[in-house]
């Protein structure tokens, strides 16, 4: 039985946000049904299209960050077909001209790093929002007109894994870029998965099916785990693929035939009349480029290669750009990076979790932040005091640095230590006596130390002069 | 080679149906204009030029794109003097199989 | 008064003669009495709107080619898809006239969805030429052209989109000007051909066409394809010397070995008037246009024009709007709504405009198209380079008469018949005015100018109207 190999192809459509909808200027957000509208939303006779400088400053930042080379002149087509949820009869899209072509991004799936390459990013508008009851369907048209970015990525993905870390670095660069939020359970990201098999001794690529409009991660998965079986079955069988678009059957978990190749629909594209073309100035690029902010990717590069900070730690900092900005406006006062990254990811992160809370609740200013972790690394304070000073910090609402302060400064003056070693020493004669007879009662020495000083003596300190004390009897 | 099967299915895409007679007329004016498209395809230079989407280049860029303010026009109340059927503010038509 | 010029009109307001009310009670008295005969308007208002601007146009009446969107006034571009259709917004050049205190006291009738040429396929029925009932007025802005004719009003704005605001004009004896691309905003006039679609004026001099013109022209926000450019106030630069201006017409199109007497006549009309733009100080030469171009306009033309009209008009489906037609699944009602909506002859030319379009047709046939599209442009444009304007004919022929099966696709290439093309393919400002009459039919000549240069093709054909004698033509009837 030949083994095959799946090649998987992605089509991520996302709405992106701004204050009014792509062609139109009726509000892109929130609103009573049918509420958001505009003439030109509903395609009445004589209404012309718009375009929104927000939408394309943002789908040029996408771009860039995807790697693509971004077109010179901006021009749209039209995507002529009929559907209820399309008021033009028409979409307005980019067909011959996309906005970025031959791009790229770099997922990590299991610790090992690849390239995908993707085909091209192209602006277009939403259709509207359809309700399906039992005998009819209502119309909204809210949606109808907000722009949309559809990334195209190029067939070569080969396992659903792929597939997830793909999305998942996707989706995390609109968030980074505030291009979308990108909520998939909103509908504001929607994934078209393209599947073929190919046997290991075959050179080119099988008949590709697809598969429209999936909403989740999670279905993404589940849809292309249940098409490869699905095309295995057929091919083991000895049948054959046919070019064909399905949908999925959540209930079921099986995909769906739509239609056949014969019943494509041709969507007869030209060049949209009423959008001259624009030309893209370097200004505008200049600007875009200029507001920016460094992407997960470089910013992972960074923590592992110039902090030391490990691959987990790293990506852990850098899921959240929230978090990620956080972490950089802290150290930008001077603390050191990996005990920053060391607190945060091994102690807040989790406190958080627990208490059932965001990164958007801490109350911590980055400086006071800062000047606490180098109390720490200046060996004033122990990291356990470190973590107290910060959980009381968040437990109770209270300025971190005066918390720090009353906790104390760390005892790390040799004579002073010292001192106190020999105080303990005078306290506890009994307890030298089982040492001079040969006991082991180190630990409880220190112990007894730990516990004069409420655990402020510098630990690592401690140890060497109270074996210096030790010898010495 | 258009047949009155071709037509019909164009006329099928466009979502409305002709008469029969309609369709004979339609096969002459088809024949009369292919012609005449073929003797275009023929002409001297035409295949070294660009189609023409504009009548002139407008020179515009992207200082001319629509500032990202948002007002909307209109509501449901607007739109309801020129709808037949709806229901909860939208607009209702029979269920929509996908 | 209505059948008077603008002038004449705002002196009377003026000094008080007369009022705005008793000049929209003239339009509309008049617009009734000749409707049953002309059929010139889809609606006559019957309540004067307020007039709110100050402008020369204050106080008077105008008709709007019914494919104009006016909030909350039928609206239905003479089809039966939109028969009951209230628009919910201005368009642009009426908002402008609004703003400006002319006053609407009428929509009027076209040929569907502005796709025809002969006034004739209207739902509500033809539209008759004034000058001779028993003949067309032409297309598609069959009733703004008419309703100037006849002196219900002084102005009215049409649509061009291959011809048709000049071709009606040529048939009925008034000035038609179609300016450049862009020059008005199209915001609101339901797309045809939205690469070729212009909005214009109707009106009885090159005067008011310019006083018209001075109110709606303008960059439109809502318009990406309109005109930034402000070339100054028309009105200012009609009088001019155009001493020394040089025009050229085609020989191709002159040089016809005919036997029609009609056409000879309408070229020994020509003929004279391209003298009298001699003796203006003009230099008018003949020119020779590569004949094969010329043949190709119009199933260039009709490839572009029903290619785009089938996509523009995909919104025609019942849901939203327009005269929807009941079905057991929302196919069914989209079907039987386009199929009782739009006549046959629609039909037809969406079947076309579809199939053009068709991925495996496009190169050879949309595409080559627009290729023909260009070289024709290039051609004009290099033309331009030397000459300040093109002088034609408007069209071979004088009005037909009914009976005429002209919108059927012809085999016919008669270039007098297609030229007026050109202006579109190029957005070239294009006017037409009366220059005489043969068999009793008024006869039109055309000048069609470089792109953005509306105010020097008016200057011209201004000057030229003077001497031509037929300022202020008006076909009264008793």
């Amino acid at each position: 039985m030949s083994s095959y190999i799946p090649t998987i192809g992605l089509e991520v459509h996302c709405e992106l946000k701004s204050n009014s909808k792509n062609f139109s200027s009726s509000k892109n957000g929130e609103g009573v049904v049918n509420s958001n509208l505009s003439v030109v939303d509903i395609g009445y006779p004589g209404i012309l299209p718009v375009v929104n400088k927000e939408a394309v400053r943002k789908s040029l930042m996408v771009a860039l960050a995807l790697n693509c080379e971004i077109v010179e002149k901006l021009s749209f087509d039209r995507k002529n077909y009929y559907y209820p949820d399309l008021p033009k009869g028409y979409q307005i899209t980019q067909f011959a001209n996309p906005i970025g072509i031959n791009g790229y991004v770099i997922i990590n799936v299991d610790g090992s790093e690849r390239k995908i390459t993707i085909h091209d990013t192209h602006l277009e508008e939403d259709t509207a929002n359809m309700d399906h009851l039992e005998t009819y369907s209502l119309i909204d048209y809210n949606r109808a007109g907000i722009p949309l970015l559809e990334t195209v990525s190029d067939p070569c993905m080969h396992s659903s894994k792929e597939a997830i870390a793909y999305l998942e670095t996707l989706r995390n660069i609109f968030l980074y870029l505030d291009a979308s939020d990108a909520k998939a359970d909103m509908g504001q990201i929607r994934v078209d998965i393209n599947v073929s098999l190919q046997r290991e001794d075959e050179n080119k690529l099988g008949t590709r099916v697809e598969i429209k409009n999936i909403n989740s991660f999670a279905t993404v998965k589940e849809v292309i785990e249940v098409e490869i079986k699905r095309q295995q079955e057929i091919l083991e069988s000895g049948g054959k693929i046919e070019q064909e678009t399905r949908r999925y059957d959540e209930v079921n978990k099986k995909t769906v035939f739509m239609r056949g190749k014969v019943d494509a629909i041709d969507y007869k594209y030209y060049r949209e009349p009423n959008i001259p073309e624009i030309k893209i100035t370097e200004e505008f690029i200049k600007k875009i480029k200029k507001d920016m902010p460094t992407l997960e990717y470089e910013r992972k590069r960074k923590y592992i290669n110039d902090y030391g900070i490990s691959f987990i730690d790293a990506a852990t900092l850098t899921k959240d750009k929230k978090l990620s900005d956080y972490f950089e406006d802290i150290i930008s006062y001077g603390c050191q990076p990996k005990d920053t990254s060391n607190i945060i990811v091994g102690f807040l992160l989790g406190y958080l979790n627990k208490n059932d809370k965001g990164i958007s609740s801490i109350n911590i200013a980055s400086k006071d932040f800062s000047d606490v972790i180098k109390m720490m690394t200046d060996g004033k304070i122990s990291n356990k005091q470190l973590k107290d000073i910060f959980t009381k910090s968040l437990d109770e609402d209270k300025n971190i640095l005066e918390i720090a302060k009353m906790t104390g400064n760390q005892i790390s003056d040799r004579k002073q230590i010292r001192e106190i070693i020999k105080e303990v020493f005078n306290d506890n004669s009994k307890i030298i006596e089982d040492y001079k007879n040969g006991k082991n009662v180190k630990g409880f020495i220190m112990g007894l130390i730990m516990k004069k000083t409420a655990g402020k003596v510098n630990p690592s300190l401690t140890n060497e002069i109270l074996a210096e004390e030790l010898e010495k009897l | 080679m258009i047949t009155k099967d071709i037509l019909k299915k164009l006329a099928s895409n466009l979502m409305f149906e002709m008469e029969e007679e309609e369709y004979d007329t339609l096969e002459k004016e088809f024949a009369i204009f292919l012609k005449q498209m073929d003797l275009i395809a023929h002409i001297k230079d035409v295949d070294g030029v660009e189609p023409m989407t504009f009548p002139f280049e407008l020179d515009i860029n992207d200082h001319f794109l629509r500032s990202d303010v948002a007002n909307n026009e209109i509501n449901f109340d607007d739109m309801k003097v020129n709808v037949k059927d709806y229901e909860e503010n939208k607009i209702k038509v029979p269920k929509v199989v996908e | 008064m209505t059948n008077k010029l603008i002038d004449e009109i705002r002196s009377s307001l003026d000094n008080g003669e007369i009022d705005s009310h008793m000049l929209f009670e003239e339009a509309v008295t008049k617009a009734k009495e000749y409707q049953k005969e002309y059929n010139c308007f889809v609606t006559i208002l019957d309540e004067k709107q307020e007039e709110n601007g100050n402008s020369i146009l204050r106080g008077i009446p105008y008709a709007l080619k019914d494919n104009i969107s006016t909030k909350g006034i039928l609206t239905t571009a003479s089809s039966n898809i939109l028969k009951d259709y209230i628009p919910l917004y201005d368009a642009t050049v009426y908002k402008k006239l609004k703003e400006a205190g002319a006053v609407l006291m009428g929509k009027t009738t076209l040929d569907e969805l502005a796709m025809g040429g002969t006034g004739t396929t209207c739902h509500t029925g033809i539209v008759r030429n004034p000058w001779d009932k028993r003949r067309m007025i032409g297309g598609s802005s069959a009733g703004s052209a008419a309703c100037v004719a006849l002196g219900i009003v002084p102005f009215s704005i049409g649509s061009d989109t291959g011809d048709s605001i000049r071709k009606p004009a040529a048939y009925g004896g008034v000035v038609g000007y179609k300016p450049t691309y862009g020059r008005v905003s199209r915001y609101g006039l339901f797309a045809f051909a939205s690469s070729l679609d212009h909005v214009g004026v109707f009106a009885r001099s090159v005067k008011d066409v310019c006083y018209v013109m001075d109110v709606i022209k303008g960059h439109d926000d809502k318009d990406m394809t309109s005109l930034v450019d402000h070339d100054g106030v028309y009105i200012d630069n009609i009088n001019r010397s155009v001493c020394g201006k040089k025009l050229f017409y085609i020989k191709e199109a002159i040089d016809i070995d005919s036997n029609s007497g009609e056409l000879k006549k309408i070229i020994d009309n020509f003929n004279t008037t391209i003298e009298k733009c001699r003796e203006l100080g003009m230099i008018v030469e003949e020119v020779s246009f590569r004949k094969d171009l010329l043949e190709a306009i119009y199933p260039a033309y009709m490839c572009i024009s029903c290619a785009e009209a089938t996509s523009n008009n995909s919104n025609l489906t019942g849901i939203a709007f327009g005269n929807r037609v009941d079905g057991h699944s929302i196919n069914d009602i989209m079907i039987k709504t386009r199929t009782k909506g739009f006549s046959e002859l629609i039909k037809r030319r969406f079947v076309l405009g579809s199939y053009v379009l068709q991925k495996e047709n496009q190169e050879k046939l949309f595409l080559n198209a627009g290729r023909i599209r260009r070289l024709i442009v290039d051609k004009m444009n290099e033309l331009f380079k030397n000459y300040d304007g093109l002088i034609m004919p408007s069209i071979g022929e004088i009005a037909p008469f009914f009976d005429k099966d002209s919108d059927r696709l012809s085999d016919e290439y008669l270039i007098l018949g297609n030229h007026l093309v050109i202006g579109n393919f190029g957005g070239f400002p294009s006017i037409s005015i009366p220059s005489g009459f043969v068999d009793k039919m008024p006869v039109s000549v055309n000048i069609t100018g470089r792109a953005r240069e509306d105010a020097l093709v008016l200057n011209i054909a201004n000057k030229l109207e003077e001497v031509l004698g037929y300022r202020g033509l008006v076909k009264e009837n008793e």
